[in-house]
């Protein structure tokens, strides 16, 4: 056993690799590079240039790190009047919510490096979708504590947001394990194969889900709540520094975690990367075109700036109601029907013991030994 | 009476259809202009669009040739020029003092309409082609007879190279280096 050995069973340990590399690490990165797309993509279809100035060769691309820079360093004003605590907490919390989904969702089909047992395992999507649902509440909780009326009033037409979605994703997202007859994230994209991914096989399902996406995040034909070019940024306008950071880079990375699942259940996941044995084959190259699929429906998402303006509160509202909840319920339907031609066939994972629970429970030196024996 | 209230309503424009093609088409026409861009941008400092003789630019006093009409004064729509008084030598009794009363200028309020120079009697009031020159605060605005005499200091002729712009059909804007703006004969 060497060092390298030591290393990888580190790096490649499900919580580190997944939920803080690619994770937090990656989503970060994700938001700088999805920011920076959405300005240029819209710069070029509205003939500007968009970021230029900082780094020319780059495209303007260190202009994105000079902003995060600034709002790192600038002062952050706490208003008297706001509730301190969850003033303070919400942004916080509401970030490190948003990316909690990369936890619980399998990014292989090698049971060594899942992130939950397989007994939890079965229930993935459920679990993702569930965690998915959190930050939204830490959004009004910040306009509430920022104790406003402009602040508050931002929060409730957040809220009206919210409730119009979230049906929505969670019905379009819930649409393939009707099909494949499982929660398992695993089973659904092994059912999914080469090439009968839910894409084609569903298509209104990803539309809908796309579109719940836009919403949830405040991308552009939807960015009702906090239209960030404005003065008053709906629940966020009493935020300053790096806590209007996280606020706005959260819900980059919410996108980011969205498009992860949505990726993972729609687009076939790790297919046409086959997972094997060892830590490359099994883990690495799956994750990365997993990955990789989430960051392109991310990057196509933000294009969608460059093409629409902001719809009104009630216009944002009567499609969600009216239009993409029955697309979505005719999305089950298609579901039902697809199940019941069987057109996919379930294929169950060998669900061997999870190696890195053994981890947990065991002294030092015998983890490290018994997850390298894993890999 | 009060006024009776009506609820109006805006006729829907086409149906399901026409809400979803009308959608593809914008995206279409986004995705078009995203692989094949129009830029109509210039590189502002490093290049900087040659002005034309008779742009209506930045005002400047020729104090010789002013008759104190005060025409400009009463002219301009924005109340951005004034009439002062001024101590200068009788012209017949150098030794004796007059007051004569001069033009003095506020960019904070002038809106460049270039009325003051149309109507000036004897052409004292003359416009320099330039427009973008920055302050660093307001009171630097107001300018008093010295500075209005004097054509201020263009500094990004010194830094970047004038073009020429053309609005073309096919590639957008089409930059052609403008020629014999310096005054050295480039």
């Amino acid at each position: 056993m060497s060092v390298l050995d030591v290393l990888l069973a580190i790096i490649f340990y499900p919580p580190i690799w997944q939920l803080l590399i690619l994770g937090f690490g990656g989503a970060l990165l994700i938001a700088i590079v999805a920011v920076w797309f959405e300005r240029k993509a819209a710069a070029r279809v509205q003939r500007r240039i968009g970021p230029y100035w900082a780094s020319p060769r780059l495209g303007g691309l260190l202009h994105l790190v000079a902003d995060m820079m600034r709002y790192m360093f600038q002062q952050v004003i706490i208003p008297r009047t706001v509730d301190y605590f969850p003033f303070l907490v919400a942004p916080i919390v509401g970030m490190a919510v948003s990316i909690l989904p990369f936890a619980v969702v399998p990014l292989t089909a090698n049971p060594s490096y899942w992130p939950l047992p397989p007994g939890l395992m079965e229930y993935s999507l459920l679990l993702a979708l569930a965690i998915s649902t959190l930050p939204p509440i830490f959004l009004i909780v910040a306009g509430w504590a920022a104790n406003n009326p402009f602040t508050i009033v931002g929060g409730v037409r957040e809220a009206f947001i919210i409730l119009a979605y979230e049906l929505i994703a969670i019905l379009s997202l819930l649409a393939p394990a009707i099909t494949v007859g499982s929660f398992n994230i695993v089973e659904i994209v092994q059912a999914q194969g080469f090439f009968k991914w839910f894409i084609i096989l569903n298509p209104l399902a990803f539309l809908a889900a796309v579109i719940a996406i836009a919403m949830s995040t405040s991308a552009f034909p939807f960015e009702i709540p906090e239209s960030e070019p404005e003065v008053v940024a709906g629940p966020f306008t009493e935020y300053s520094g790096i806590l209007y950071a996280l606020n706005m880079g959260g819900a980059y990375m919410r996108r980011f975690a969205f498009s992860l699942i949505a990726s993972l259940v729609l687009l076939g996941g790790w297919y046409p990367v086959v997972p094997g044995e060892g830590v490359v084959m099994g883990y690495l190259l799956p994750s990365l075109v997993v990955v990789a699929k989430a960051a392109l429906v991310t990057l196509a998402i933000s294009f969608l700036r460059a093409v629409y303006g902001r719809y009104r509160l009630d216009q944002a509202l009567d499609l969600a109601w009216r239009l993409v909840l029955p697309l979505t319920l005719l999305a089950i339907l298609l579901a039902l029907i697809e199940a019941y031609l069987g057109i996919v066939q379930p294929v169950k994972p060998d669900a061997a013991p999870c190696k890195y629970l053994l981890l947990i429970y065991s002294p030092r030196e015998l983890l490290v030994l018994d997850y390298i024996s894993g890999l | 009476m009060p006024p009776k209230a009506v609820a109006k309503t805006l006729p829907r424009r086409g149906g399901l259809f026409t809400g979803v093609t009308d959608n593809l088409a914008a995206l279409m026409i986004g995705l078009k202009y995203f692989v094949n861009p129009r830029r109509f941008s210039i590189y502002y400092p490093k290049e900087y669009p040659e002005l034309r003789q008779g742009y209506r630019g930045f005002i400047i006093l020729n104090k010789a040739k002013c008759i104190s009409c005060a025409a400009c004064a009463r002219i301009c729509p924005s109340a951005a020029m004034k009439m002062i008084r001024v101590p200068v030598p009788h012209p017949k009794e150098p030794e004796k003092k007059v007051t004569k009363q001069f033009p003095v200028i506020n960019y904070q309020r002038c809106i460049f309409c270039g009325y003051c120079v149309d109507i000036c009697p004897t052409e004292a009031l003359y416009h320099v082609n330039y427009h973008d020159i920055v302050y660093d605060n307001l009171a630097e605005m107001f300018w008093d007879l010295e500075t209005f005499q004097k054509e201020p200091e263009y500094k990004t002729a010194l830094e970047g190279t004038p073009v020429r712009l053309l609005i073309h059909e096919e590639y957008g804007l089409v930059k052609i280096p403008a020629r014999g703006v310096r005054e050295d004969g480039e």
